[in-house]
């Protein structure tokens, strides 16, 4: 597909907050294209320009410089025009607690300028979708946090869009509310919708997206497929673990069979150039020093990996989906940001 | 190349569609008004409280040099009560909107096709239909104790739209500090204010019975004036002039608080 007919175009984005020296650079030059019919999934921290860059795509703020077209429309000349063709489910499912799920699709109805003959059946029909027929006529201070989240899909499908933004569309639910989320992300995509999330969560990022784009500090700093962007490593990544006053020395150890990678405090890690079969070397060069393993263990290149060679270090959360429990994970606003250089 | 195809959302906005998004709007408000008892019900009490705090401690001060002549009391007051009823309900409605810019339904409104006015506009309907309840609810509350309306029923009407207007006049300004600060607690600050300018008013004394300084404030404090316009339909009856003063001085400060919100919004708007 052409990049001119993509539904999702973006150069060179850039969004300051604030002027003078004393700028934030939160977005700093993203350029992307997005496939009809692709989930694309835009992978990042908190604070690293995710939410700043969808909202700029989604016609809630104007860039400082660049452009970008969205469904065919230029998202600041023709903002009305995106925003009738595009749905968005914000960070943390902003919804009015007071009214129920039926009244706010209504009322979303309303506001798309939906013909009031088909609302009914559009509601019902979505309330179907995400699980919530039974819950339609409660108000939605009563829901918990999947069920705000499923809404909110629903709300952003009620003008049947062709784009839809999906800003953290998991964080701080529980796994089962997520993986059930996941399943109606591909079913729409399937459906022929074309999709951009965000996430900071890997497994995410992993198994729902087409294509990735790692985001860090307002710059994309890599783009493609998962399976693309692993292979992109190459070796696999061996982390250990030892004694804190033997670390240096084994780091002087492990140079040899390769880069050496970030990893969490207090182990190291090597990217080994021999592949896997070079970790029975290394377990000798590390006895033969006298240092007495306490851990070890090989990991496959990973988009953790890519995170981290990309940027120098890891994901929070790394090597997780994202928070066990509701409780574990309040959505965070992004923070953080980059000052002008 | 244009690639939208959402096949349910209507292709532009018309005066209809904008209508109707402002009257769905306006429900919203309500319902959100209806609720809430718990914000809703103080600005109902509060004044009542009042009323009856007046009629037993300051009945014998009609008979004050520059008392209007009124049957009791309460008949002055009404005018007051219901004045400071919806003022103190029109921080209930700024503050539902900093709310929504607080937890980021304003967003989701601005996400989609809406008219930007008609957000507003629906916010301050809702405000003016909670303060025509109010002039309603006051008035009716206070009947059995006395009070009476000279102007009648038509008058009530009158009442009942003054107090919808001075709800919108005060709504807007309370929507355009939300809107400047999109913070609740900012709008709920306002409070005093409100407050202050309520007692430096003839909302429950005559300005002729006040002396220096207080008397200024008073005869420059648009309260005054919006009680006033009120009081005529109560205690003296349905005139053109009561009926111009009960709608006209709400509406001419709510065309300058208005106009207020609606440049805060496009500032708040150009400014993303």
């Amino acid at each position: 597909m052409s990049s001119s007919a993509a539904p999702i175009i973006a150069q060179g984005l850039v969004r300051h907050f604030g002027s003078g020296d004393g700028a934030i650079r939160a977005v700093d030059g993203v350029d992307l294209s997005v496939a009809e019919g692709e989930i694309f999934g835009f992978l990042g921290p908190n604070g690293a320009g995710k939410s700043t860059t969808v909202r700029m795509l989604t016609t809630l703020l104007t860039p400082t410089a660049g452009s970008a077209r969205v469904a065919g429309f230029d998202v600041v000349t023709q903002a009305n025009d995106v925003r009738r063709s595009i749905g968005v489910a914000l960070q943390d499912a902003a919804i009015d607690p007071l009214m129920s799920g039926r009244e706010l699709l209504n009322l979303q109805a309303v506001l798309y300028g939906i013909n009031p003959a088909s609302v009914k059946a559009r509601a019902d029909e979505l309330l179907e979708r995400v699980g919530l027929t039974e819950a339609a006529e409660r108000r939605v201070g009563t829901y918990s946090g999947g069920m705000r989240r499923r809404l909110d899909l629903a709300l952003s499908l009620i003008h049947q869009p062709t784009v839809l933004f999906l800003d953290e569309p998991t964080t701080g639910l529980d796994p089962m509310s997520r993986i059930t989320l996941w399943e109606e992300v591909r079913r729409l995509n399937r459906e022929g919708t074309t999709v951009l999330l965000t996430t900071q969560y890997l497994e995410e990022a992993d198994q729902l997206a087409d294509r990735v784009a790692i985001i860090d500090h307002g710059l994309i700093v890599r783009q493609g497929t998962p399976a693309e962007l692993k292979a992109g490593i190459g070796a696999p990544t061996l982390i250990i673990a030892v004694a804190a006053h033997v670390s240096q020395t084994a780091a002087a150890v492990l140079a040899p069979f390769g880069e050496m990678r970030p990893t969490a405090e207090g182990t190291l890690g090597v990217g080994l150039a021999g592949g896997s079969k070079a970790v029975a070397e290394v377990v000798r060069a590390l006895d033969e020093a006298g240092i007495e393993l306490h851990h070890l263990e090989l990991h496959e290149p990973s988009l953790d990996d890519v995170f981290a060679e990309a940027t120098g270090h890891r994901l929070e959360g790394a090597g997780d989906a994202g928070p066990k429990t509701e409780d574990d994970a309040a959505p965070k606003p992004e923070k953080g940001r980059r000052k002008r250089r | 190349m244009n690639l939208a195809t959402s096949p349910l959302a209507s292709p532009a906005a018309t005066t209809h569609s904008r209508l109707t998004q402002t009257w769905a709007m306006s429900k919203r408000s309500i319902f959100a008004i209806a609720r809430q008892p718990a914000l809703v019900v103080p600005s109902l009490i509060f004044p009542l409280f009042f009323a009856a705090l007046g009629a037993s401690a300051f009945n014998k001060a009609t008979a004050l040099p520059g008392f209007p002549r009124v049957d009791s009391f309460l008949d002055f007051a009404l005018a007051g009560n219901i004045v400071q009823g919806v003022l103190f309900g029109s921080v209930t409605g700024g503050t539902a909107l900093a709310t929504d810019i607080e937890l980021g339904f304003f967003d989701r409104l601005l996400a989609s096709p809406t008219s930007r006015v008609s957000i507003l506009l629906g916010r301050l309907a809702g405000a003016a239909a909670f303060g025509g309840f109010q002039a309603l609810f006051f008035t009716l509350a206070l009947m059995p104790f006395g009070v009476s309306i000279a102007a009648g029923p038509v008058g009530l009407l009158v009442v009942v739209l003054s107090g919808a207007t001075i709800a919108t006049a005060f709504g807007g300004f309370t929507a355009a500090m939300a809107l400047k600060t999109g913070s609740s607690e900012a709008v709920q600050g306002s409070f005093p204010l409100l407050f202050i300018a309520l007692f430096f008013s003839s909302a429950f004394f005559p300005r002729e019975t006040m002396r220096g300084n207080y008397r200024t404030i008073a005869d420059v404090n648009p309260v005054s004036h919006l009680v006033e316009g009120m009081r005529g339909l109560v205690v003296e009856g349905l005139t053109a002039a009561n009926v111009a003063k009960a709608l006209l001085v709400p509406a001419a400060i709510g065309a300058v608080s208005i106009t207020l919100a609606l440049r805060t919004l496009s500032s708040r708007l150009a400014s993303r």
